[in-house]
């Protein structure tokens, strides 16, 4: 007789929904999967409703609502060992950049003034809605969480591998390397001594977007996408969040690690490259702006650089 | 002795590592654009070439270990269980 599969319940909190749609994408691998593990509960998958007794739970998205916290709650009971699944979940990722702005904005600018939607009638949806937080928080300051798999989304190799390892009970192969180590372009020295916007110009295919001038995060990102994005064209905007060592090291941040990177490769000063990512820190912080891990930071300074640029 | 391992294939060929290193362990393969260990034995473990590199390509081992007091701890140990 077989051995018994591992069950897996699956659950989305707030979120765009990628996660589950990532977990489709193991393609034909879906079949080596579904040999060892049997899918309970999953948003996408399953009519199941509870939260049926399970040994892996895998949450996407970051917690915004009472629904949010009460069903990681639920999640967390039910479940031996939780993954906080995506960039959402371990960092807060796309929704936590709304730590920018309050609730109420956020409500204001979605149903009442909204210039592409009528918002004629004036109304906040306040019936049947669960009450929404200030602010967002990433899930590992709601319940405890027993291991991480950030990505937007994760790529299937990774899911695959982190499911295998564990119903395996083996390491991952995942490392800890950035996009860089992933991504075919050549660094170079250039005389480029002035910052590109990506409208700007049509970037060589074969060199480094920084020798060009433009700014990548590639450096300052976790690989767990295998870098499709600088590959093909699209600078890196940190969707995995930030490498490690920025989390760990006060002393460095993405904004100073890319300025070093860049002005070594060209004429353009560090400071220069500091400016302009504090100038956008909205979109160059975003994935991982809401995890006490970045917002904690003594050298993170969001509501200055918001004001600076938005004052004028 | 610390020993400086480049993983060629991550290696970028942007020569950071080679103008930060302050005893000049690393070189340049024109050749091949890649970082190349050359004075092995010259490295004093200060790990610049690995914090400089773009693609985490230089990693060290057999080095004594400096307790860094000022890091993130909670971090610390969430980092071990990334997936």
């Amino acid at each position: 007789m077989s051995e018994p599969k591992i069950k897996l319940n699956t659950e989305w909190l707030s979120v765009c929904g990628g996660c589950h749609v990532a977990l489709v994408d193991l393609h034909e691998k879906i079949v080596d999967v579904m040999k060892v593990i049997e899918i309970q509960r999953s948003p996408l998958l399953t009519d199941e409703k509870g939260y049926p007794p399970a040994q892996i739970g895998l949450i996407t998205g970051s917690v915004r609502t009472d629904h949010d916290r009460e069903v990681a709650k639920a999640m967390r009971a039910s479940c031996d060992k939780i993954i906080a699944f995506g960039t959402c979940a371990v960092y807060g990722g796309i929704p936590g950049a709304a730590l920018a702005h309050t609730a109420e904005d956020i409500l204001d600018r979605v149903y009442l003034n909204n210039p592409s939607t009528d918002s004629s009638k004036g109304v906040v949806p306040n019936r049947l809605v669960p009450k929404m937080d200030a602010k967002i928080t990433p899930l590992d300051e709601v319940i405890d969480v027993d291991l991480y798999l950030p990505g937007c989304p994760p790529h299937a190799a990774f899911i695959f591998d982190a499911l295998m390892s564990l119903t395996k009970d083996r390491d991952p192969r995942a490392k800890e390397e950035s996009i860089c180590a992933k991504c075919n372009r050549l660094m170079k020295k250039t005389d480029v001594s002035q910052i590109k916007s990506v409208m700007d110009g049509m970037p060589d295919e074969d060199t480094c977007f920084l020798s060009q001038g433009y700014i990548c995060l590639g450096s300052v990102t976790l690989n767990r996408c295998a870098a499709p994005c600088p590959q093909n064209g699209v600078v890196c905007t940190g969707c995995a969040g930030p490498m490690p060592q920025i989390l760990t090291e006060p002393n460095r941040d993405i904004r100073t690690e890319v300025a070093a990177r860049m002005s070594a490769l060209t004429n353009i000063p560090p400071m220069d490259v500091v400016n302009e990512i504090e100038k956008s820190a909205k979109s160059y912080y975003a994935y991982a702006m809401a995890s006490g891990m970045v917002r904690n930071k003594p050298t993170f300074l969001i509501e200055k650089w918001i004001e600076q640029v938005e004052k004028v | 002795m610390a020993e400086v391992l480049i993983k060629k294939e991550a290696c970028r060929g942007c020569q950071i590592c080679v103008e930060v290193c302050p005893t000049e362990v690393l070189a340049f393969d024109e050749a091949e654009q890649k970082a190349v260990v050359k004075n092995a034995t010259d490295c004093i473990a200060c790990l610049s070439c690995t914090y400089i590199c773009p693609s985490t390509a230089i990693s060290q081992q057999d080095f004594h270990s400096v307790k860094n007091f000022y890091r993130d701890l909670d971090f610390s140990v969430k980092a071990k269980r990334y997936l």
